[in-house]
């Protein structure tokens, strides 16, 4: 289970240069990041494009909240999954307006070729598989799913998901334990 | 070592937080990992579809660099400010600034009265053809033969020339009828049946069917105020008769008497006593009444006698006639002579006439009328 950090995830410090010119930098480097969190969170382009745009717009205006030490991915991050949560929290009362919009995450997943020397059978399967843990992710409790996709999808360590989520460690730890859990249940469930 | 690990143990490891024991354990034996890994390649596929489904929706969107970003507020407003919005719009609306007219008049081809060019041949042709028709009618006015047919019109007139009566109701009176089933007896005495404006059942004094599909009472057509002879009988049959012997006569038509066609009496139609075509008191209709007069449909040209138009005599014959129901003229009578064999001749001309006979209720009856008949030396 190696879990090399890939270059995106490199810490990037803001503020030493140029404001903007360094802001640039971060921004083409941390958005395609941060727009899959939020779609793989929300399942709606357009939500995702605008909360990520919203995301950048509060990281400009305080950057200079950011301190040193702390990693420019992990600051965004956490924007993100509270603009997430939040976002969640206004959508109870829009939710005709979601009803309107076009879901577009099972398709867009439903695209992704898994390994191209698989068999038809097996790729499929692996896509059927991967069609169940999306539904499952998207029926998550908001904690366990910022939780679930941090860890799985973007492959962040427990101590970085706690400073994102403001959590515990061992909290952290619960919700990803019962995530996975109900993940599980539903996979058992598909190959019975 | 050698205990494998539970299912909440291989959760722990996936989520990398099994202690180290555990983790080793997991890398050694088989089975443990077989089961690891059962779970972890689809959260790895997983992955894989949520950075593929990323990627797309970087591509799909466009870049924009945060400088040129809007605010979420600025995006989504909420509903009541929108609506507030809307009524103070609707209230004070915006003064629009004036409008700008870009747009030119462009001269565009008349599309009314496209003759393509030939307006004056079409007004010629148009005058020709207004000249021709009247030329026509000036061509046909001047003819003589058409003047001649024109200048010798007859009229009919149909005047009433019995004196002004006011008590119109009885006196009129005009019509009869008669029947019989032509048995060698002659018609009994008895009552008349009900006076009515329509016959579906001819009186009877001998019923030949006693029991009819369709019962209907006997009526006789004749105007309901007629003072009808009454005769204290149960029986239906000729008031006037003497014979108590119960027959129907010796007439034809149903009903009784020596007449024909369905009455009681001697004369022709639906009515009591010498006459035709329904109603009491000999004679046909008369004009008015709700009986209107007969139309002359053809008629000949009376011819002048020799020694008439030796004379140059000139005038009117007045000619009584009864019309028909079929239309045919009878029992002429002259009522003004002319003289000079006039008279003959008129009768003559007369007698070859047709008419649409006079109506009453839609029925067509016979109609007595007068005939003029004028005698003019052109």
């Amino acid at each position: 289970m190696e879990r090399a950090l890939s270059s995106e995830v490199a810490p990037v410090t803001v503020g030493s240069g140029g404001p903007l010119g360094n802001f640039d930098e971060m921004f083409e480097q941390y958005r395609p990041r941060i727009l899959r969190f939020i779609l793989a969170s929300l399942r709606n382009k357009e939500s995702a494009e605008n909360l990520t745009q919203d995301c950048f717009v509060r990281a400009y205006r305080a950057r200079d909240q950011l301190r040193g030490g702390s990693s420019a991915g992990t600051w965004l991050m956490q924007i993100a999954a509270n603009l997430v949560r939040s976002h969640e929290a206004s959508g109870r009362l829009k939710f005709w307006r979601r009803m309107l919009r076009a879901d577009v995450d099972l398709s867009d997943a439903g695209d992704w070729i898994p390994d191209p020397q698989m068999s038809p059978e097996q790729m499929a399967a692996a896509r059927q598989q991967v069609e169940k843990i999306w539904k499952v992710a998207g029926r998550l409790s908001g904690k366990q799913r910022t939780v679930f996709l941090l860890r799985f999808a973007e492959d962040m360590e427990l101590l970085e998901i706690a400073a994102i989520t403001g959590m515990k460690e061992g909290t952290v730890k619960t919700h990803l334990f019962r995530a996975l859990k109900s993940v599980r249940t539903a996979l058992e469930e598909q190959t019975k | 070592m050698s205990q494998h690990l539970s299912s909440q143990q291989i959760l722990e490891c996936l989520i990398g937080a099994g202690d180290p024991d555990r983790q080793r354990h997991a890398r050694e034996c088989a089975a443990c990992r077989a089961e690891i890994e059962s779970l972890a390649k689809p959260l790895a596929w997983f992955r894989a579809s949520v950075h593929y489904a990323g990627e797309r929706a970087v591509h799909s969107s466009f870049a924009t660099g945060p400088v040129l970003l809007l605010t979420q507020e600025a995006l989504d407003r909420a509903w009541y400010s929108n609506v507030m919005a809307a009524i103070k719009e609707a209230i004070h609306p915006p003064k629009l600034p004036p409008l700008e007219v870009t747009s030119r008049p462009v001269p565009v081809k008349d599309i009314w009265g496209s003759y393509g060019g030939q307006e004056k041949r079409a007004g010629f042709s148009s005058l020709a053809i207004h000249a021709a028709a009247i030329g026509l009618l000036f061509i046909i006015g001047t003819n003589q033969t058409v003047q001649q047919v024109v200048r010798r019109q007859i009229s009919l007139i149909a005047p009433d020339l019995a004196p002004y009566q006011p008590a119109v109701k009885k006196d009129p009176m005009g019509g009869g009828g008669g029947g019989g089933d032509r048995s060698p007896t002659p018609a009994s005495k008895g009552k008349l049946p009900r006076l009515s404006d329509k016959q579906f059942v001819p009186p009877m004094a001998l019923v030949h069917n006693p029991d009819p599909k369709l019962v209907m009472e006997p009526t006789l057509i004749i105007q309901p105020d007629a003072n009808i002879p009454k005769v204290n009988m149960d029986v239906l049959g000729d008031p006037l008769a003497k014979s108590m012997i119960a027959s129907n006569g010796p007439g034809s038509g149903a009903g009784i008497g020596s007449g024909s066609r369905g009455g009681v009496g001697s004369g022709n139609g639906v009515g009591f006593g010498p006459g035709s075509g329904g109603n009491m008191g000999g004679g046909a209709y008369r004009i008015g009444g709700g009986v209107s007069a007969p139309q002359v449909i053809f008629k000949v040209e009376p011819e002048y006698s020799e020694e008439a138009r030796k004379a140059k005599f000139q005038g009117t014959v007045v000619l009584f006639v009864v019309v028909d129901e079929k239309g045919n003229p009878r029992d002429l009578k002259v009522i003004r002579p002319l003289g000079l064999g006039l008279d003959q001749k008129a009768i003559e001309a007369v007698e070859k006439w047709r008419f649409k006979p006079g109506m009453k209720d839609g029925r067509a009856v016979a109609v007595q009328a007068t005939i003029e008949v004028n005698f003019r030396l052109l």
